[in-house]
C-alpha cells in the first residue's frame, strides 16, 4: 500500500477519460439529434416523383429541405403559396408549398433555407404541417 | 518511537541507492539532528520517514506500526519543508488560522484560541497582524513551525529550517525546537548541514552518500571520528568509502547507540499512552472547500496585479468586440418575393443580396466567434497557473490532511465566480452596444459554458504541468487552436470536421450562440456564408458541459497525484 504522500495516477486514467468523453458525446449526439433534424423519422420526398404525378401522392406526409425562391400567391383562408427550390442529386427542382394561416407568424424571405414536414393535400399541393430553419 | 530497519531507497534514474541500509531507533521526547555533507541523503531520509519518497527496502515503524500498512495520520505528522508554506499576502495570524481550519474540525472560538496559543509557543504573538511578506527569515521559519503545531503532532520533521539564517536566529530556532521536544514529549528531527549548537541535540545522525555513519549522542561525535572538533567530521568522511563507515558503525559497541531495550520500554509506554491519545478528526469536505475558497478570495483581492489584470480584461475585451459594430448591426434588405421583375433586375438583386450576406453574415459570425475566443482567453488566464504556481504548498497541505477534491471544489468555486462575471458582462455589453436580437439567457449560456470549459481544461493543464511556463504554453496552444479548428473562418474538410469538431469548445459555443439568432435574418445570412454545419443549441450545451466535466476530472487526477519537486 502506498504512503499517503505518494499517490500515483494510473496511466490508463487518461484512456478511460477519453473513452468516457467519446461515449457520452456520442450518446448525446444520438439522443439530441432531433434538435437539429426533427423530422428524421419522416420519409423524404423525391422532387422528381412529385412533379411526375403529385395526385398519386395525395394524403402522404414527407420531409424536405430547400430554399425559398419566391412568393406565388396569398389567400386569407388558405394561406401563402411559395416556390421552394429543392435539390435532388445535382439538379434543383422548384416545388410549390402552401403555408397555412396557422404559420402566419413566420416571416418567409427569399433565400432562406427550411426543413419542412409537408402533406400532399387534396389539390396535390405540398401543405406545410411543420417547418424549421435549416 | 521511530524505528527504521535497513531502510533503502533506490530510484531508476540514479546508479547508487539514495539511502542504503539505514537502521535507526529514536524515542519520543527527543530532539535529533540529521547531518552530513550536501547530497548525502539527509532530506531524502526525512522524506522517506514522511512518506513523500517511498522507500524500496526495509521498514519504517512508528509507535509499533508499519507505516507502509498503517500510515501516519495527518494530525500525527508535522513536516516543515525548506520552502515556506505561508502565503506572503496573509498575516501571521491568518496563515496559522487557515492552516488550522484546513486540518481541524473545531469551532471558531477554539481555533482562535489555538492560533493564539501556537503563536505564543513560537514567539510570534507580537507579529500577529504582520504580513508574511515582510517577515525575516527566522520569523518565516517560526511561522512554518507554528502552522505545523496546530495539530499538536507527535512527530515533527524539519528540513533545513535553519539554512540561511544568521547564527543568532539559528540558535533561537534550535532552542525553540529543543524546548518543544522536551516539554511536549514529541520526537523532533531536524535536517541541517550546520554543526553548530550540537549540545542542544539529544542525538546526531550522520549520513554519507546515503549510508549511516553515526547515530548517537553528540558529545561522542568528535571522538568517534577521531577529530578534535565536530567541524572536522565532514572532511574526515571523505577519507573512507561510505560502505566502510556504515560497516564500522554497524560493528560499533551498543552503548554508543540507543539500546533496543530502552526503545522497547518506550514502545510499551507509548502503547498504553496511545489509548489516551486524542484522535483529531479532519474537517469535512465542504468545510475544507469553503476554507480554501475564502482564503483564495482574500488572496485574490490583496493581489493588486491580479485584480487589475482581471479588471482590464473584463472591461477591455468587450469594448474591443464592439469596435466592429459600435453603431449596431446593419439592417438587412430582403430580396423581393415576386417574380415579375425582369431577369437582369433579379440578377442585380441577387448580387446585392449576396454582397450583403457576405458583409453582414461575416460580421455577425465574426462578432460571435470573437466573443467566444476572448472569453476562452479569459478562461485560460483564470486558471493556467492556479495549481502549478503553488504546487509545493498544495502538496504540503495535502500531507497535512487537505483532501484533493476539497481543494478542487474550492478552486472551482472561485474560478466559476470569475466565469460568471466575465461571461455575463461580455454578453450584456456587446448585446447592448451592437443590439443583438434574441433571448439574453440563451445567449449568455454558451458563453458561460465555453469560459467555464476553457477554465477547467486549463486548470487540468496546470495540475499536470511541471512548471508555470509549461502550463502557460499548453493553455496558449489550447486557446490558439480553437479559432482555426472551429470552422468559423474556414470550413474543415468533411472527413476531418467530424473528428475534430467535437473537441473544439469554440465551435460549440459559436454554434450555440448563433442558434439564438435562428428566428432572425442574421441567421440566414450567416448560413449563406458558412459551409460549416451549425450544431443545435441543446447538443452544443451538452458538448460544452462534457468538456467542462473532462477538465474537472483531469484536474482532480492531476491534483490528487503526488508531485513533490
Amino acid at each position: 500500500m502506498s504512503r499517503r504522500a505518494h499517490q500515483k495516477t494510473s496511466p490508463s486514467a487518461g484512456v478511460w477519460l477519453l473513452g468516457a468523453f467519446l461515449v457520452l458525446g456520442g450518446l448525446g449526439a444520438f439522443f439530441l439529434q432531433k434538435d437539429t433534424n426533427p423530422y428524421r423519422t419522416v420519409e423524404p420526398l423525391k422532387p422528381s416523383d412529385y412533379l411526375e404525378n403529385a395526385n398519386s401522392l395525395r394524403g402522404n406526409v414527407y420531409r424536405l429541405e430547400g430554399m425559398i425562391s419566391g412568393s406565388l400567391g396569398w389567400s386569407q383562408e388558405k394561406g401563402r403559396l411559395f416556390s421552394l427550390r429543392v435539390s435532388q442529386g445535382d439538379k434543383d427542382f422548384p416545388l410549390p408549398i402552401l403555408v397555412p394561416s396557422a404559420f402566419r407568424e413566420i416571416n418567409l424571405q427569399k433565400g432562406q433555407r427550411y426543413r419542412l414536414k409537408a402533406r400532399v393535400n387534396e389539390d396535390g399541393l405540398l401543405q406545410i404541417e411543420d417547418m424549421t430553419k435549416a | 518511537m521511530l524505528s527504521l530497519n535497513s531502510v533503502t531507497l533506490t530510484v531508476p534514474s540514479a546508479e547508487a541507492p539514495l539511502l542504503s541500509d539505514i537502521t535507526l531507533h529514536l524515542p519520543g521526547g527527543h530532539f535529533g539532528a540529521i547531518v552530513g555533507p550536501s547530497g548525502c541523503g539527509k532530506s531524502t531520509l526525512l522524506k522517506a520517514i514522511a512518506g513523500i519518497l517511498p522507500h524500496t527496502g526495509g521498514s519504517i515503524h512508528w509507535q509499533g506500526r508499519d507505516l507502509n500498512e498503517h500510515d501516519l495520520a495527518p494530525h500525527e505528522l508535522g513536516y516543515v519543508p525548506q520552502f515556506t508554506c505561508a502565503h506572503p499576502a496573509l498575516t501571521v495570524g491568518e496563515n496559522i488560522h487557515y492552516a488550522a481550519r484546513l486540518r481541524l474540525a473545531d469551532s471558531k472560538q477554539n481555533i482562535q484560541a489555538l492560533v493564539e496559543r501556537v503563536q505564543a509557543e513560537v514567539g510570534l504573538t507580537d507579529l500577529h497582524d504582520r504580513r508574511a511578506s515582510v517577515l525575516s527569515g527566522g520569523q518565516l521559519r517560526r511561522l512554518g513551525l507554528a502552522m505545523e503545531l496546530t495539530t499538536n503532532p507527535n512527530l515533527l520533521l524539519a528540513d533545513e529550517v535553519t539554512s540561511g539564517l544568521d547564527p543568532k536566529s539559528e540558535e533561537e530556532i534550535i532552542l525553540l525546537l529543543a524546548q518543544l521536544a522536551r516539554h511536549t514529549g514529541r520526537l523532533i528531527l531536524l535536517v541541517t548541514h550546520s554543526l553548530r549548537f550540537l549540545g542542544e541535540y539529544d542525538s546526531v545522525t550522520v549520513l554519507t552518500q546515503g549510508r549511516l555513519a553515526y547515530a548517537a549522542h553528540p558529545d561522542m561525535l568528535a571522538s568517534y571520528f577521531g577529530v578534535s572538533s565536530p567541524e572536522e567530521v565532514y572532511p574526515t568522511l571523505g577519507q573512507k568509502e561510505p560502505d566502510e563507515w556504515s560497516a564500522e558503525w554497524s560493528a560499533s559497541p551498543n552503548e554508543l547507540g540507543f539500546e533496543v531495550e530502552s526503545t522497547l520500554e518506550d514502545l510499551t509506554e507509548r502503547m498504553f499512552s496511545d489509548q489516551e491519545t486524542e484522535i483529531i478528526p479532519l474537517p469535512g469536505f465542504w468545510s475544507q472547500s469553503t476554507t480554501w475558497l475564502t482564503r483564495r478570495l482574500k488572496l485574490f483581492f490583496r493581489d493588486r496585479t491580479q485584480t487589475c489584470l482581471q479588471g482590464l480584461l473584463l472591461f477591455a475585451f468587450p469594448v474591443v468586440v464592439t469596435l466592429f459594430a459600435y453603431q449596431g448591426l446593419p439592417a438587412v434588405r430582403n430580396m423581393s418575393m415576386g417574380s415579375d421583375a425582369d431577369v437582369v433586375q433579379q440578377l442585380k438583386e441577387t448580387l446585392a443580396f449576396t454582397v450583403q450576406s457576405s458583409r453582414t453574415g461575416t460580421l455577425v459570425s465574426g462578432l460571435a466567434m470573437f466573443q467566444v475566443i476572448l472569453l476562452a482567453l479569459m478562461g485560460s488566464n483564470n486558471s493556467a497557473r492556479e495549481v502549478v504556481g503553488d504546487r509545493a504548498v498544495l502538496e504540503k497541505e495535502k500531507l497535512a490532511g487537505l483532501r484533493p477534491g476539497a481543494a478542487l471544489a474550492g478552486m472551482t468555486a472561485f474560478l466559476f465566480l470569475l466565469v460568471l462575471v466575465q461571461s455575463a458582462w461580455m454578453t450584456l455589453f456587446v448585446r447592448a452596444v451592437c443590439q443583438f436580437p434574441g433571448d439574453l439567457l440563451a445567449q449568455w449560456m454558451p458563453f458561460a459554458l465555453v469560459t467555464a470549459s476553457m477554465t477547467t481544461l486549463c486548470l487540468a493543464i496546470s495540475s499536470w504541468a511541471t512548471s508555470g511556463e509549461q502550463s502557460s504554453l499548453g493553455s496558449l496552444y489550447l486557446v490558439g487552436f480553437q479559432l482555426p479548428l472551429s470552422g468559423a473562418i474556414l470550413a474543415l474538410p468533411e472527413f476531418l470536421g467530424w473528428g475534430v469538431r467535437p473537441l473544439i469548445s469554440a465551435y460549440w459555443a459559436w454554434s450555440g450562440y448563433l442558434q439564438t439568432l435562428r428566428d432572425t435574418r442574421f441567421y440566414d445570412l450567416v448560413r449563406a456564408i458558412t459551409e460549416t454545419p451549425l450544431a443545435g443549441g441543446q447538443i452544443s450545451a451538452w458538448m460544452l458541459c462534457l468538456h467542462l466535466g473532462v477538465g474537472l476530472l483531469a484536474a482532480y487526477l492531476g491534483i490528487r497525484r503526488s508531485d513533490w519537486r
